[in-house]
């Protein structure tokens, strides 16, 4: 047995066991406890972290004269690190108080930790494929979790699944196809054979096949113009099951786009293939696709009023600087990029925590009917204040690091317009993480959340521990570097020079050691100066300005409606729902045909039919 | 231009010999802190008379009071001078009291227009407060009708002036003779009169209770007084 054994065997010991027990009041603790027990799997893997070590995996089996096998390397290391991390949180989140609201409401919680356990499950193994077939089972098996987690709440949740299996199913065709062509090309389903094969390739079929393995990893990762599924399928998903999706789910698209077209491709041929009659190549295109994944997706999260949604948008759209950072393939880019997956699982995972305690508090996450819960839940105030500043990118958080090396690795390959992108999203985050914090818990207290008291520890420990990792990666941001320079020496791009605080450079680096020091030392200073006075005095709520208009309590004075009425004034004609237009007319479309298909197979005369086979036979004859 | 005469506009008794103290160098940072003062004043402007037409020529280029140090700011909690511009009806005199008593000290008050004086073309009006510093006490008149920005940059740099040497404590008469304005407020707004804020408990923080502070009105105001019914902001989670 070897390490990957173990932790496999934990992952579908973990599966199991909520299956079988997942009723038990103290499931959720014991579940969380196994995910617990998977981390120290992956510690045992340590050396991966660290260096160019490789986990084979002792099963392995023949089919139809091909080996299947699993493996882990440095890149599997760092998503497996991320998926484990985010189900023993989103697990320790569901376990208490938690778990007894959502059993209350009539839900079975042996489902959701089943569906829990089975996506931590699935996604080890795609992270752990050694060839292209398993890597296509493991894609397909992370398909289906996802859909059975997203499809728990209710009927309304089981139409946006639905409609994410659709696209997911479209896009497991394509790998398919994808995998069909190497194996057409090479006679084989490893790594190493496409790897080889590449070389020797046409521009024409090295064309084909990224489009098809990037339309399918694309699907997962909710690239333009397949992104419409993911939001609404992430925001109807149970609270802690979101956190779990919005952290590392969508990821094992990058992860698999990172296998196959970054390590296997690789840059040299990517740079190669120029599209006929632009000046762009295959890499511009993914460049482009990523920024404009995370312009979309950013603004219409601008717009949401329901703070999941809000999320989950974001989540579209975050997955656009991971996509960049890794498409520039530079040391700083792709490291900033590879940063952003296990920076971003842990706020976003933190979010959606925080916005389901004011679920379980409140009963909505609509944010036009919140405000003012900073008095009442002040721990999860912080988690969500800590979480926005990073999904924001500005520091100390460990947001600020990532995104720091994608814009100075952009500035200093010599790409002004995506960088001006970048910056155009980062706006838009910036903007709607604001509306979220405001309306959630800043403003007037609503009278009917005046007796609304702090989450549960269950609740408030899991994002509190992951408000500290966001905190201390900023702080020190080697510790993660350090990971990921082992992952792109083994993937193959260059490897980021860094030490602890950040990255040296003869013009100036960066080192948040110093940066955050200093903000500290500022907050001191300030919060010195406010203490010691002692003159400050505290007034009633009532007791505040309104032009000179006396308050009460049964007129709200700060209203939280409609948030940016000027800027959406501004901007609103440019939301044309275009997307969803392209995405009804497909459906349309494809509805049509297959009324035509139908029409030809049941009312056409047999004798057409024939006529219409001959000739097709003929023409084929001919052609040979 | 010769034969105008020059007036004296300007008239004030020297300024009152401060007490000894024994630090030597308490003056010397007394002095420091009141120029300093003098120097940075936001101004919570409530113009809702005519005399607010003459503040913008005043604010802006021609005559920028910023080079004098005073800004415009929009909340009474960090301004530092309260502008009451021209006729002061009841009700405006209501939301005038509630804006200044939520100001910070010290606090100044400067009335423009003839109407903040004695009523002026309103002296017949049945609505209109008529002795602005019957209700509130007021640092600084600027009359005219209206006084042009001239005078009104004169009429602030009196104030800064009087900051300066230390005369500009009106707002010390309002905690020290609160009886005397409360009863003039009762007078005209009826007995169920209040503001959100608790005049005595800041009487008590600044230390300037006297025997003119509480009296048979402050009695009343005790009486009728209707706590606050909105919630507490506090930090703490708790069950009611």
């Amino acid at each position: 047995m070897t390490p990957l054994d173990h932790l496999l065997l934990l992952s579908a010991l973990t599966a199991v066991f909520t299956l079988a027990a997942g009723n038990i009041r103290s499931a959720g603790w014991i579940a969380t406890l196994l995910y617990a027990a998977q981390g120290l799997a992956l510690v045992k893997m340590w050396g991966m972290g660290y260096g160019p070590e490789v986990a084979d995996s002792s099963i392995s089996f023949q089919l139809l004269g091909q080996t299947m096998h699993w493996r882990f390397d440095s890149l599997s290391w760092f998503f497996a690190l991320i998926t484990v991390g985010a189900g023993f949180f989103s697990s320790w989140f569901a376990s208490g108080g938690w778990a007894d609201h959502y059993r209350a409401q009539g839900n079975s919680l042996r489902l959701f930790h089943s569906a829990l356990a089975l996506n931590v499950f699935s996604m080890l193994v795609l992270l752990a494929s050694g060839d292209l077939l398993s890597l296509f089972i493991g894609w397909e098996l992370v398909s289906w979790a996802s859909f059975l987690i997203m499809g728990l709440a209710s009927t309304r949740a089981m139409g946006y699944a639905m409609r994410y299996l659709t696209y997911a199913i479209a896009g497991a065709m394509a790998i398919l196809m994808g995998i069909v062509m190497v194996h057409a090309q090479t006679g084989s389903f490893e790594f190493a054979a496409l790897a080889a094969a590449v070389p020797g390739m046409s521009n024409g079929t090295l064309w084909l096949l990224l489009l098809l393995f990037g339309g399918g990893f694309g699907v997962k990762m909710a690239l333009v113009p397949v992104h419409l599924w993911q939001a609404k399928a992430y925001a109807e998903t149970p609270g802690p099951g979101a956190a779990f999706l919005g952290a590392i789910s969508s990821r094992m698209g990058l992860f698999a786009l990172i296998l196959v077209i970054i390590q296997l491709v690789g840059i040299g041929r990517l740079v190669g293939m120029s599209i006929p009659y632009t000046f762009l190549d295959a890499r511009d295109l993914l460049a482009w696709v990523a920024v404009f994944t995370m312009i979309f997706p950013t603004y219409i999260a601008l717009r949401q009023h329901d703070a999941r949604r809000l999320l989950a948008w974001h989540g579209v759209g975050q997955t656009g600087y991971m996509l960049l950072g890794v498409v520039i393939m530079d040391d700083l880019g792709s490291a900033g990029g590879l940063m952003h997956v296990f920076n971003y699982a842990t706020y976003q995972a933190m979010l959606f925590m925080s916005v389901s305690a004011i679920m379980y508090r409140t009963g909505t996450a609509d944010l036009n009917q919140l405000g003012g819960l900073v008095t009442r839940m002040p721990l999860t105030f912080i988690a969500m204040l800590v979480g926005i500043i990073g999904l924001a990118g500005l520091p100390p958080m460990n947001g600020f690091v990532s995104k720091w090396l994608i814009y100075r690795s952009l500035v200093a390959e010599g790409m002004p317009l995506l960088f001006v992108g970048a910056v155009i999203g980062t706006l838009g985050t910036i903007l709607s993480v604001y509306k979220l914090i405001h309306n959630s818990f800043l403003g007037q207290l609503r009278l009917e959340h005046a007796k609304v008291e702090e989450a549960p520890w269950s609740m408030t420990l899991p994002m509190l521990s992951l408000a500290a990792i966001v905190f201390l990666t900023g702080y020190f941001p080697g510790v993660v570097l350090d990971w990921i320079s082992a992952l792109q020496a083994s993937v193959g791009l260059p490897v980021l020079a860094h030490h602890l605080g950040g990255v040296h450079f003869a013009q100036g680096g960066l080192d948040m050691i110093w940066i955050n020091s200093l903000l500290i030392a500022g907050i001191a200073i300030g919060a010195l100066i406010f203490y010691s006075t002692g003159r400050s005095q505290r007034v009633h709520q009532l007791d505040n300005y309104a032009g000179g208009h006396f308050l009460s309590a049964d007129v709200r004075y700060q209203y939280s409606d409609n948030f940016y009425p000027g800027l959406l004034h501004l901007i609103g004609p440019w939301y044309r729902k275009s997307f969803r237009w392209a995405e009804s007319a497909l459906v349309s479309l494809t509805d049509a045909l297959s009324l035509a298909m139908q029409g030809l197979y049941r009312q056409v005369q047999p004798s057409i039919y024939l006529l219409i086979t001959v000739v097709i036979a003929l023409s084929w004859v001919n052609i040979r | 231009m010769k034969d105008i005469k020059k007036i004296e506009i300007i008239q004030r008794p020297p300024p009152p010999e401060p007490a000894r103290r024994t630090n030597p160098l308490a003056r010397v940072f007394d002095e420091l802190v009141r120029f300093c003062q003098s120097r940075s004043m936001f101004m919570l402007h409530y113009c809702t008379g005519c005399g607010a037409i003459e503040l913008p020529p005043a604010m802006t280029s021609r005559f920028d009071m910023e080079r004098l140090g005073i800004q415009p700011m929009v909340t009474p909690r960090q301004a530092d001078i309260l502008l009451v511009t021209g006729y002061v009806s009841v009700k405006t005199l209501k939301r005038i009291i509630l804006t200044y008593e939520q100001m910070p000290s010290p606090k100044y008050v400067i009335g423009i227009c003839s109407c903040t004086v004695n009523g002026g073309m309103y002296w017949q009006s049945y609505a209109t407060a008529k002795v602005l510093k019957d209700y509130i006490p007021v640092d600084v008149y600027i009359a005219g009708c209206m006084p042009r920005p001239e005078a009104v940059i004169s009429g602030l740099r009196a104030l800064m002036e009087d900051i300066r040497t230390g005369r500009g404590d009106a707002w010390k008469k309002y905690y020290q003779n609160y009886d005397f304005y409360l009863g003039n407020q009762q007078r005209l707004f009826g007995e169920k009169w209040q503001t959100p804020t608790d005049v005595i408990a800041e009487a008590h923080h600044y230390g300037m209770m006297t025997d003119q502070t509480l009296g048979e009105h402050t009695d009343l105001l005790e009486q009728n007084e209707v706590p606050l019914d909105a919630l507490r902001t506090r930090l703490k989670a708790r069950t009611e």
